[in-house]
């Protein structure tokens, strides 16, 4: 009986590098979707329920662009890019502008109504069957010391480090960001210093859909695509957003960072009886979500107080 | 006839459903987003009440009420506190919370495979397998609470409910405790719903976690902004209407995997319009002093 126990810690400790891994990988992706749902909280104000659905859709775009019109992959990318360009203009047109002026409640009804008709199109057209996108050799792990990762595994952690870093350049050093920054801190003053809020909404929409397109393609490869997988993702990036603040920009990208690391080490690590079944991977970012409204609504890493 | 029967039992499970909706999203303007969750729990205290414990009709109906009831009182215990878009959050969160543990706390619900074989109700003896007398239980019980939904809406509570939707201080300064009053708002709001999964369960024999699913709240959404935010028999209208609007649907030769995605697709669509075309009357915000 002891030496199951010790068994079980020793693999428990060996365990913790490639769960670190993990983490990161996990919160990469994360903070590749969230980045543009805080963006657009913070310049919008509005929640957008559909972002996991519009990734979902993206993602799907891609999927047909290289699989079954067998385009090569830059070219798909560039379609991909266009294709989702147009699809985050109509939605700010004919969802979200028309009625954040009326009541904070609308947006939220539309974007539910989006969700919907975007993940209904997706199955009717490509079904609601697993589809994958081949990544090839890069999905062989190398290994590293007790550490297994792909080829693939390092893209995605290192694109999104080489994203966050052109979003904090754009974000701190150019009027672009400023702006961004203004009107997310406080929109009537920004707008009646002139920051021409209608097209700022557009570029910070548009960009944070396509940073969360990328974000779908490379879950396409590391996984695989599901029309029903865009909600779940939603989920996610508000538990990172809720853990860092809602429209803090920084406090959600660490907050991403942070969901990835507790998610993987409560499933991961052996608590011998009382370890979680890997199925409650995903209730873990909600119950985050209630813990955190609980005790800290302003968010973890906020210094301002919620206005409730 | 089976067909007729069979459409008017699930307007009736809707319409309390959505009426129950109503009362805390319409009426008392929160924007719960857990409701689906309340009436999933009825509908699986119901099956394992039956299958395992074999209860009768009764019993499970109130205790799928009462659990569905005491899972708002939590659930308003803490989203109460919160507002606006964290109000909407931590209710998803909580039906995100419920919907997990329907998948993964296989011991008990399951999983996916869901609860098969949930008996029809005994009443007198005598098991209600033929729709028609099951569809007679149903009316009288959709009667009942339509009814009791009825009075609480136009009762003084329904008016402090609405009363707080408008204007929450001047609510408070008419001496009402609003966060009580919000709280029995959603326990009377959620055991109804409760009620209505009771009776899913007892209809469709077998549950599982995909009848729960996001899009069903959407569609919970749908039925309510359609029927206008806070009326009663608008809702009720609504409700007759898209229950029975994608029906057509089903005699076009249609496969099956295209039928679903085309029904919600037709909501959203429908949800979508009527949104455009009310916006400046659907869910006003709050009085500016």
């Amino acid at each position: 009986m002891s030496r199951e126990i010790q068994d079980a810690t020793l693999w428990g400790m060996d365990i913790v590098p490639q769960l670190l891994v993990n983490a990161i990988i996990t919160g990469s992706i994360y903070a590749l979707v969230a980045v543009g749902f805080s963006l657009t909280y913070g310049v919008l104000k509005i929640l957008n329920f559909a972002h996991g659905h519009l990734m979902m859709t993206g993602a799907y775009l891609f999927y047909f662009f290289t699989v079954e019109s067998a385009l090569s992959v830059p070219t798909a990318a560039l379609a991909t890019c266009a294709a989702t360009l147009v699809i985050a203009l109509l939605t700010l047109l004919i969802f979200v502008n028309p009625f954040d002026r009326y009541s904070p409640m609308l947006p939220l009804v539309t974007t539910l109504a989006l969700a919907t008709i975007l993940e209904s199109c997706v199955s009717m057209i490509f079904g609601v069957n697993v589809k994958a996108l081949d990544s090839g050799s890069s999905a062989e792990s190398i290994q590293f010391g007790s550490v297994f990762i792909t080829p693939l595994q390092v893209v995605i952690a290192v694109t999104a480090l080489m994203m966050l870093v052109l979003i904090a350049f754009l974000m701190h050093s150019t009027s672009f960001g400023r702006r961004v920054r203004a009107m997310s801190e406080r929109l009537a003053a920004a707008q009646a210093l002139a920051i021409n809020s209608p097209a700022m909404k557009g570029l910070v929409f548009t960009l944070g859909t396509v940073l969360s397109v990328y974000a779908g393609i490379m879950i396409g490869y590391e996984t695989n695509l599901q029309p029903t997988m865009g909600h779940g993702y939603t989920m996610k990036a508000l538990a990172a957003m809720i853990l860092g603040g809602l429209g803090n920009l920084w406090g959600t990208i660490l907050g991403c960072y942070t969901l990835g690391v507790l998610e993987n080490f409560a499933v991961g690590l052996d608590f011998g009886a009382y370890s979680l079944p890997a199925g409650y991977k995903d209730a873990f970012a909600y119950f985050i979500i209630l813990v955190v409204l609980l005790i800290r609504p302003e968010g973890l890493l906020s210094f301002r107080r919620r206005v409730a | 006839m089976e067909y007729i029967i069979h459409l008017a039992i699930l307007v009736g499970i809707y319409l309390i459903l959505a009426q129950s909706f109503n009362l805390t999203i319409g009426l008392g303007r929160m924007f719960n987003l857990a409701h689906v969750a309340s009436y999933a729990l009825g509908a699986y205290v119901t099956a394992l009440a039956s299958t395992e414990l074999e209860m009768g009709f009764g019993r499970c109906l109130i205790s799928s009420a009462l659990v569905s009831g005491l899972f708002a009182i939590l659930l308003g215990g803490i989203a109460l506190r919160l507002a606006g878009d964290y109000f909407a959050i931590g209710t998803l969160a909580f039906a995100s919370i419920v919907s997990a543990l329907l998948i993964n706390w296989k011991s008990v619900t399951k999983g996916v495979l869901g609860i098969p074989g949930i008996p029809r109700p005994e009443i007198g003896g005598v098991a209600l397998y033929d729709n028609l007398q099951f569809g007679y239980v149903v009316g009288v019980l959709v009667i009942v609470s339509l009814t009791v939904l009825y009075f609480v809406f136009s009762s003084p509570f329904g008016r402090v409910l609405r009363g707080q939707a408008e204007d929450q201080l001047a609510m408070m300064a008419l001496g009402r405790d609003v966060r009580l009053i919000n709280t029995l708002g959603f326990f009377i709001a959620s055991a109804f719903a409760g009620v209505a999964g009771a009776l899913f369960a007892y209809y469709i024999n077998y549950i599982d976690p995909s009848s729960f699913s996001f899009s069903e709240m959407v569609f919970l959404v749908t039925i309510v902004v359609v029927g206008s935010p806070g009326s009663f028999w608008g809702c009720v209208v609504a409700t007759f209407f898209l229950v029975l609007l994608p029906e057509p649907l089903r005699f076009v030769d249609l496969p099956s995997s295209i039928l679903g995605p085309m029904r919600q697709l037709l909501h959203s669509i429908v949800l979508l319009s009527v949104v455009w075309f009310n916006r400046a009357k659907l869910f006003p915000a709050q009085r500016e002093v």
